[in-house]
């Protein structure tokens, strides 16, 4: 029971990190369907660029007001790189065979992860201790106030994300576009402005994934984002890519998956096991738990 | 077009048949991993380019015939040309059973469960399932190949294996193109839907594309094991699979746009060895630049002998 409780505690935990990494994913698959294999590369930039900014701009300073600074002033370099990159490498292929697009993704993403190495090198780095160290022990189950706090912050972020996209004009043009571009631009709807703004509400928010992931795991490495990347994006396609509410059952169910599996199985197996998870999922419901079941359009 | 066929392929292959002796014996390396990784895209090509589905996983049916070969020869103490129906037959009944299951599934969908089963299968090599696969170290000390009772030790007769093997796969290729599988791939590719309404069995001809390219990747494996006479699990990583992928869309899904493809991501990296920390940085940005620029790819691929102003600007694999 104890390793239950605790590693339900663990997964919440991972799972709300890789919820925030797969909203980027999704919301950007949801408009322009295109997968951003980009996103997570740029969630480990922001684990470096929150490096650089504790130490050059805030003095290595752990007071509240710098810890909100560090996230706010990543969350803005990391929406300013996913501008840039929208501009750069998928709107000029906008109307391109879709498979260019992805040539040109991974190509960002080469780009990103090893511009990542050459700026901050290819051996690990210790990510700041932001955050005190606090535990409690429960009844033998060690929560830490890391975990609380990626927890609560990360609950908050997704609610307020639901809000704006189903109650707010913009959110409406963000789900207006995502049905069909066309009939939204005859609408009166700047497609232009909604991609830009779903990449950087998608940048941001990995970019607090990213801190996030430095907080909790410390050791962060230039090419973490593969695998961050590859994690959230499984649990994007769990809820139904496109889907804002599956990104994020997706990645709370996959952290709570490989939170047992490491605490029951073993963590050397984790991989398989979330692929055959996955592969699993896609055979029984090919469009993902929460995804709509339409046809492929022809 | 047509004279770059009549005339551009016969001296690519007398060159190629002459090249190895005018090189030195590091250059002979690069060469023969110029070929090997030619087949394996080829390969790729047939699934992605062909039959226009999304797979990102090749380099598990190469490092399953690589694999093959090298526990058939260090474990059962196979010659390692014996093992090569092992290694072309096992790769394309996993690609059959494994792409089974998931043909139906859409693209992007099809992507991520190929990089899945790659990804599986490194784990499986690295965490030594059955013991036989050596663990993250792989398997050395493989024999050489042998012929008539023959050990022909020595590169260049790992050069022409190698380059054997490449000339079959362009026959296979050139066989494609022009018999009915060929037309069944690119109609399906074009369009499913007026593919399945003409008649064509559209999952079955799919299926076929996953086993072809697996035997050809698998035979690749076996001259990668041979070359090396070892393997290890991150020779398959999935960043391979990333570069096959992007080097048959970058290159267009046509044998010369192939070959450059291969040509610019894994021997310019050894011309231009200065700037090997620069490798990826500088592909990834080619990567989107090429796509930019031609997104069809550098040299796309035509059918047939249909003229150009019949041809209409499809989304193909969309």
């Amino acid at each position: 029971m104890d390793i239950f409780l605790q590693q339900l505690a663990n997964g919440l935990t991972i799972g709300s990190i890789f919820a925030l990494v797969a909203l980027g994913y999704t919301m950007v698959y949801g408009v322009m369907k295109l997968i951003n294999f980009a996103h997570g590369d740029m969630v480990a930039a922001s684990a470096f660029v929150g490096l650089t900014i504790y130490t050059q701009v805030m003095g290595q300073a752990t007071s509240l007001f710098a810890v909100i600074a560090i996230f706010f002033l990543a969350a803005a370099v990391m929406a300013c790189v996913g501008i840039m990159l929208e501009r750069l490498a998928y709107r000029p292929l906008r109307e391109a065979p879709r498979l260019s697009a992805v040539v040109s993704a991974l190509g960002a993403s080469l780009m990103i992860q090893n511009g990542i190495m050459l700026i901050w090198g290819p051996q690990m780095r210790i990510f700041p201790e932001l955050i005190p160290q606090v535990y409690w022990d429960i009844n033998g189950v060690v929560i830490s106030l890391i975990q609380v706090i990626i927890l609560a912050l990360s609950v908050t972020l997704m609610i307020a994300l639901y809000l704006f996209v189903e109650k707010t004009r913009m959110g409406a043009a963000i789900r207006a576009s995502a049905i069909d571009q066309d009939a939204a631009r005859l609408m009166g709807i700047n497609v232009n402005k909604v991609i830009a703004l779903i990449f950087i509400i998608g940048s941001s928010l990995g970019a607090v994934g990213g801190l996030f992931i430095g907080l909790y795991y410390r050791g962060i490495t230039f090419n973490m984002g593969w695998q961050y990347g590859l994690y959230a994006f499984i649990a994007a396609i769990l809820g139904g890519i496109g889907n804002i509410p599956g990104a994020m059952l997706g990645g709370m169910m996959l952290g709570l998956f490989q939170a047992f599996i490491a605490g029951y199985v073993s963590s050397t197996w984790a991989d398989a096991f979330t692929f055959i998870l996955l592969i699993l999922i896609l055979i029984v419901r090919p469009t993902g738990l929460l995804g709509e079941r339409v046809a492929e359009k022809v | 077009m047509k004279n770059l066929e009549r005339f551009g392929f016969p001296a690519f292959i007398i060159v190629m048949a002459i090249l190895p002796n005018l090189l030195n014996s590091r250059w002979q390396a690069v060469a023969i991993t110029f070929l090997i990784f030619t087949v394996v895209a080829l390969s790729q090509d047939i699934i992605l380019g062909k039959a226009g589905m999304f797979n990102m996983g090749q380099a598990l049916f190469f490092g399953m015939g690589a694999y093959i070969t090298a526990i058939l020869n260090s474990q059962y103490g196979w010659p390692l040309l014996a093992t090569i129906p092992v290694a072309i037959l096992l790769p394309a009944l996993f690609g059959i059973l494994l792409s089974g299951p998931i043909i139906h599934l859409r693209g992007d969908y099809l992507l991520v469960v190929t990089i899945g089963f790659n990804i599986v299968f490194v784990q499986v090599v690295q965490n030594n399932l059955g013991g036989i696969t050596g663990g993250p170290n792989g398997i050395f000390g493989l024999d050489s190949i042998s012929l008539f009772g023959m050990q022909l030790t020595s590169q260049l007769s790992v050069y022409y294996f190698a380059f054997a093997v490449l000339l079959l796969t362009l026959g296979i290729m050139h066989n494609l193109e022009k018999s009915k599988v060929g037309r069944a791939l690119h109609y399906l590719r074009e369009d499913q839907l007026a593919a399945e309404s003409i008649g064509i069995n559209t999952r079955v001809y799919k299926i076929f594309a996953f086993g072809l390219g697996a035997g050809i990747a698998g035979l690749a494996g076996t001259v990668f094991a041979t070359q090396y006479s070892a393997v290890s699990p991150e020779a398959f990583e999935f960043i391979q699979s990333v570069l096959f992928f992007s080097i048959v869309l970058v290159g267009g899904s046509s044998i010369p746009g192939i070959l450059l493809g291969v040509f610019m991501m894994f021997v310019l990296p050894e011309i231009f060895r200065e700037f090997a920390t620069w490798r990826f940085f500088i592909f990834g940005f080619a990567m989107i630049l090429a796509m930019i620029l031609r997104p069809r790819g550098i040299w796309p691929a035509s059918f047939g002998k249909i003229p150009k102003f019949l041809i209409k600007e499809s989304n193909h694999g969309a």
